[in-house]
């Protein structure tokens, strides 16, 4: 029998990584050809929609009280599908707002930008599909403009907020806080959640790391975010968890860009 | 009372131009001609008066800017409004002083939003084509009494 070569642990970590890049590189194309094709038909089904219920209202109000039940019974059957319709759009376009975060922001580039604008942006769209059993409390700091791809830090948040969201089961809070600390901009994103065990922690920027029913996470989120604030951004991203209680993520995007 | 708006929408789908014509149609006054190629587009604006020229960015022969900009030509008081898909924004905003737009909506749109910029824009390009005519009348008022003025002039030299 052949002896086995040892391993070259080098050699092998090397090409995970690159394996672990390319397959990012496949999925962020791949979800933005998605999203592109998705986009039309959802715009048109969303206006169709909105139509349907104008053209419900005018009808009724062509028909009257004293119409035949049954045209009126008719009426009701159609509003109520139509509803249905409408929230399984909003169930559609969720999907395409979590795949906009796996998608790269490549368009828009470098520029100064309020990170509290950012966070609330952020917010704003993970506040609507969690709110029911959320609250997200705020607490911005005086923060000043910081050179940054303000769609990348978009996407970067949108990461965390989900998976503080994700994390915590039936109620709970996410609490958000923007300050200054000397040449930093910091953000923290707090979530009462369910935390992490150590053997988690180890693993979270791994690409394709995930804890989640398939369907719900890919594990692309955090290695993305590491990503974008440390290579994109200079800055730091570290996290503090403790099992059963929440996790506390924190992002450090330098003040002054580096150029200056 | 001013004549029905005339709206011109342009799209390469046609699943978009039936949906805004279906609003448009029922909660506007508007009378909506649809157009699944730039190209048709512009030769209804050559020969036809229009008030609003709705147009989607990314389309095969021709490029909504590239329309609106031709518009812009035929006829610089018909407002212009670029309807986009979400990845061609940083090019379409780019583009946005180049032709005067009037509105940049991106899909998927809100209907209210898109009836209130189609009534502004159709109000504004009505006012302006108004004015017009009164500056036009008054040019001929003005000419005539000049007219009268040089005849005056003549008479008495
Ligand atoms: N706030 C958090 N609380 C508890 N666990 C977390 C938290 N954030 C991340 N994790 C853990 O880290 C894992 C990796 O996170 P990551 O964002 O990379 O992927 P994901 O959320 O599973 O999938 P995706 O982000 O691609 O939808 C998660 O599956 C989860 O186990
Ligand atoms: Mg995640």
């Amino acid at each position: 029998m052949e002896p086995t070569p040892a391993p070259d642990l080098e050699l092998e970590h090397l090409r995970a990584q690159v394996a672990a890049m390319s397959k990012d590189a496949i999925l962020a194309q791949l979800a933005a050809g998605v999203i592109h094709e998705i986009n039309t038909p959802i715009a048109s089904i969303f206006s169709n929609i909105d139509v349907i219920e104008r053209s419900l209202d005018a009808l009724e109000a062509q028909l009257g009280p004293a119409s035949p039940p049954k045209a009126l019974g008719l009426v009701k059957v159609i509003r109520n599908l139509v509803q249905v319709d409408r929230m399984a759009c909003q169930r559609i376009a969720g999907i395409i707002r979590s795949l906009k975060l796996h998608a790269r922001g490549e368009e828009e580039g470098m520029r100064t930008a309020g990170l509290n604008g950012l966070v609330e942006d952020s917010l704003l769209l993970v506040g609507s599909e969690y709110k029911r059993r959320i609250t997200f409390v705020t607490d911005l700091g005086d923060l000043p403009p910081v050179e940054c791809n303000p769609q990348l830090i978009g996407q970067a948040l949108l990461n965390l907020l989900v998976n503080a969201a994700q994390a915590i089961e039936g109620e709970g809070r996410v609490t958000i806080r923007t300050s200054v600390d000397g040449d930093w901009a910091v953000i923290s994103i707090a979530d009462s959640g369910s935390g992490m065990t150590d053997e988690v922690k180890e693993k979270i920027f791994r690409t394709a790391f995930s804890t989640k029913a398939l369907g719900v996470g890919t594990g692309l989120g955090l290695p993305l975010t590491y990503r974008i604030i440390t290579e994109q951004h200079h800055g730091t991203i570290t996290f503090d968890s403790q099992l059963g209680r929440g996790t506390t993520f924190e992002v450090r995007i330098p003040i002054k860009s580096k150029e200056q | 009372m001013n004549p029905q708006p005339e709206v011109v929408l342009v799209d390469d789908e046609e699943m978009v131009l039936t949906s805004v014509s279906a609003l448009l149609m029922l909660e506007t006054e508007c009378n909506v001609h649809t157009f699944l190629s730039p190209a048709e587009a512009i030769r209804h604006l050559e020969t036809h008066p229009v008030d609003l020229v709705v147009s989607d960015y990314l389309m095969p022969q021709m490029n909504g800017i590239q329309l609106l900009a031709k518009s812009k030509e035929l006829q610089p008081e018909a407002a212009r409004v670029l309807l986009t898909g979400h990845a061609d924004k940083a090019s379409a905003i780019q583009a946005i002083n180049a032709v005067g737009l009037y509105h940049y909506l991106e899909k998927p749109w809100e209907n209210a939003q898109l009836l209130m910029i189609v009534s502004s824009a159709v109000e504004r390009t009505q006012l302006l084509r108004q004015v017009q005519a009164m500056l036009s009348d008054l040019d001929n008022a003005n000419d005539s009494l000049k007219d009268i003025q040089t005849r005056l002039i003549k008479a008495f030299l």
